[in-house]
């Protein structure tokens, strides 16, 4: 016990010495790399500032504010937080941007791994990519617009169950089946396309692997466990972030499918995008500021941690090949 | 080979590269107006697009104006979005000098928060060519229902188009003639018509169920014809209004259309605009909209139907939307652009907006398009009202929309839905603040 912990601070020591010692004794392509540093990350840092965190900052300023964006601001701190958590709508738009994360998530790259195990091996491989590939090109809004004509009652979608014995369909297009709605046409869009990127990097993957472990009796199923998944793993861990943070960015297609022109989408459908948009653009007052930029915030800072937790959860040892 | 591939990809790539260079600059050539600055005139940003049909009588009338005045007007037709844009523009000092939208956005977006003229001067002033001030053409009554501006002032917007809501019908379809030979009075005489019309196998009721605002004007003008107010309903932070048995009797009178059955079948299962569809066929008789309604389906609907309209028979007072001007109150050129709107008040000007956009002015001398006669002659009644009272901000999206509609789709009862509403006021009051 004592040695483990000994160890690394032994360690530490020497690395602090042996930069030391680099600072004084560089050779001379090294101390030009040190010297170009600053110039060369100087302006993109300075866009990252400008663009990123400045915006970050004065929204996080703006929300310890009560402002209508015109007139005075006035001091709020935290208050706006605490009225978040009251707000039942905030809680709501909470619990469905989780729902809409996990449960898209995990559909999707479930789906996903069941195509890549399909794919690597079936014929006309390329085109059924492509063909899989394509409802990521398609705008989210086209889906959200043809939707009240496919799930109609009398649409086609009912058309074709009636066909397979379907006489009481489900009212799809019902207030109630909205999440379910646009959760099913986000799975479906994204799946062509972490399957497009999880498939890139199967494709690197050595033949051989998959030779051999034939060779020793593994099926599909176990090929895809020990060879597929540990290999691909590093593109698979960063398609997860890539998920979590574009989940919460889902605006649009609720928007779409469960607003018209005089309201907005019921509450039980909202996200904590759409819960910032209310409140940053409500009809016919002024804009509530404060509280939209606490909800972003507060988006924001859920977003990290579970990014921050799931590249934690996900890191394993690269493998090399 | 290799060579000629590359070169071959080489051409696509830049002729790729001046398609799109092509296509950015001609976007960037269309655009105009924006960047024109008031010299001698004033800027004027629009509601409408270039192409609607209110953007054509308007440009009628800036061409008249100008050749008239000689002050120059820039127009920007920005679009619906204008409200969103008008406050961070004032924000940013860089508020046009004149604008228009509907009372609500007006007094939503700036009026509220002080940032509207008063437009009083403007009532005063005479109408070109016509010997009168401005406030002998546009009724009193229509500011009269505008909520107050922080310094009590109601003349924020001056109007030159009303719209209202009302249950539009086609009064030559034969079923409903015969179910409702005159118009109903009372609630019991409405419901009565809907049961001859249910007998003669028609829909009483076509109804966007996905939409809370339409159906709500159910409810909005029951509680008019109650005697209850919706935004002192709203507005109370304790929820004890909702405690008014006129409220839940208003919510038992909604719930006896959903139980009866006289909405039409599946209205809680499609989008818009489906069950304006259905109707504008002839499988419903009554649509419940704003009188826009009529524009919307005169494509739609065979030259025999004949348009008309009327009100749930308890309602009291028509509600009216208004669309018209208003001037920040960091506009720079504010004299010329109150000229304009008195300029546009004249009855040769404003005509247009019956005649080229089919809609209703607030001039009575303005006779409406034939198919709106009904609806004008609803708002000849000596008051209106808002819809909704004017009730405003995120109270229908938190607090009415979603129990409306689970109530519209049968799943509550009056009584839940009232309980509903009054606990999701109280925390939607705590919430604000």
């Amino acid at each position: 016990m004592a040695t483990t912990i000994q160890h690394p601070a032994r360690a530490d020591r020497a690395q602090n010495r042996s930069a030391r010692a680099g600072a004084t004794g560089v050779g001379p392509l090294e101390r030009q790399r040190r010297r170009t540093f600053w110039p060369f990350t100087a302006p993109a840092l300075a866009v990252y500032l400008v663009l990123f965190i400045a915006p970050v900052g004065y929204a996080l300023w703006t929300s310890l504010y009560k402002w209508d964006g015109m007139g005075a601001m006035q001091w709020r701190g935290l208050k706006n937080y605490s009225l978040l958590f009251q707000d039942p709508s905030f809680c709501t738009s909470l619990v469905n941007t989780l729902e809409l994360m996990v449960i898209g998530g995990t559909v999707t790259f479930v789906i996903s791994f069941a195509l890549t195990l399909v794919l690597r091996e079936m014929r006309a491989r390329l085109f059924a990519r492509s063909v899989l590939f394509f409802p990521s090109l398609v705008n989210g809004m086209v889906f959200g617009i043809a939707a009240g004509f496919l799930f109609s009652p009398s649409g086609p979608v009912n058309q074709a169950l009636r066909l397979f014995g379907v006489t009481t369909p489900p009212k799809w297009l019902s207030t109630d089946n909205l999440l379910p709605m646009v959760l099913g046409t986000l799975i479906w869009t994204a799946t062509g396309y972490y399957t497009s990127i999880i498939m890139a990097a199967v494709d690197q993957i050595p033949d051989y692997f998959y030779e051999a472990a034939e060779l020793d009796g593994a099926g599909a199923f176990q090929r895809f466990r020990h060879i597929t998944l540990p290999c691909a793993w590093d593109v698979i861990s960063v398609c997860a972030v890539l998920w979590t943070v574009s989940s919460v960015k889902i605006f649009e297609l609720i928007l779409l499918f469960g607003g018209s022109t005089n309201a907005f989408p019921p509450v039980s459908s909202w996200n904590t995008a759409l819960y910032v948009y209310t409140e940053a653009f409500p009809q016919g007052t002024v804009p509530r500021l404060g509280m939209a930029t606490a909800a972003a915030i507060t988006s924001l800072v859920m977003v990290t941690v579970i990014t921050i937790v799931l590249r934690r959860v996900l890191r394993r040892e690269p493998i090399e090949y | 080979m290799g060579r000629t591939a590359m070169s071959a990809g080489r051409v696509v790539g830049a002729a790729t590269a001046v398609a799109l260079v092509l296509g950015v600059s001609a976007c960037g050539s269309s655009g105009s107006g924006d960047s024109a600055k008031a010299g001698g005139g004033f800027t004027y940003w629009s509601m409408w697009r270039s192409d609607e049909p209110q953007a054509k009588v308007l440009t009628a009338a800036i061409a008249d104006f100008t050749a008239g005045t000689g002050i120059k007007v820039n127009v920007n037709w920005v679009g619906r979005d204008i409200a969103k844009k008008i406050g961070p523009a004032i924000a940013a000092n860089q508020a046009p000098d004149l604008w228009d939208e509907s009372d609500d956005n007006v007094y939503g977006a700036t009026a509220s928060a002080g940032q509207a003229l008063d437009l009083s001067p403007v009532l005063e002033m005479q109408v070109p060519g016509e010997n009168v001030p401005v406030s002998q053409v546009i009724p009193a009554k229509y500011f009269d229902m505008e909520p107050k501006d922080p310094s009590g002032g109601t003349h924020y917007v001056i109007p030159y188009e009303v719209a209202t809501n009302a249950m539009f019908y086609n009064a030559a379809d034969p079923a409903i003639t015969a179910a409702m030979p005159t118009p109903p009075t009372d609630w019991a005489g409405l419901l009565k018509v809907c049961d001859a019309l249910k007998a003669a196998g028609k829909a009483c009721v076509a109804s966007e169920g996905e939409d809370p605002w339409s159906n709500e004007l159910f409810f909005d003008y029951l509680l008019n014809g109650a005697g209850v107010n919706v935004a002192q309903l709203a507005a109370d932070k304790s929820g004890a209004a909702w405690d008014n048995p006129a409220v839940l009797a208003a919510a038992k009178q909604v719930d006896q259309l959903v139980k009866g059955g006289y909405l039409i079948p599946g209205y809680d299962a499609t989008k818009y605009p489906a069950q304006e569809t259905n109707w504008a066929s002839g499988k419903a008789a009554f649509y419940m909209d704003g009188n826009y309604v009529t524009s919307e389906v005169a494509k739609e609907v065979p030259s025999s139907w004949k348009m008309s309209s009327l009100l749930p028979p308890t309602a009291k007072v028509p509600d009216a939307t208004l669309f018209g001007f208003a001037i920040p109150k960091r506009a720079k050129h504010i004299d010329a652009a109150e000229q304009f709107i008195a300029y546009f008040m004249q009855k040769k000007e404003m005509i247009g907006i019956s005649t080229t956009a089919l809609n209703i002015t607030p001039r009575a001398d303005i006779p409406a398009p034939a198919e709106l006669a009904g609806a004008q002659q609803a708002l000849n009644s000596p008051t209106v009202r808002q819809t909704f009272d004017g009730a405003a901000g995120s109270w229908r999206p938190k607090v009415l929309d979603q129990n409306y509609l689970d109530f519209w789709h049968g799943k509550t009862t009056p009584e839940q839905f009232v309980a509903k509403c009054k606990a999701d006021q109280v925390s939607y009051w705590q919430t604000q603040g």
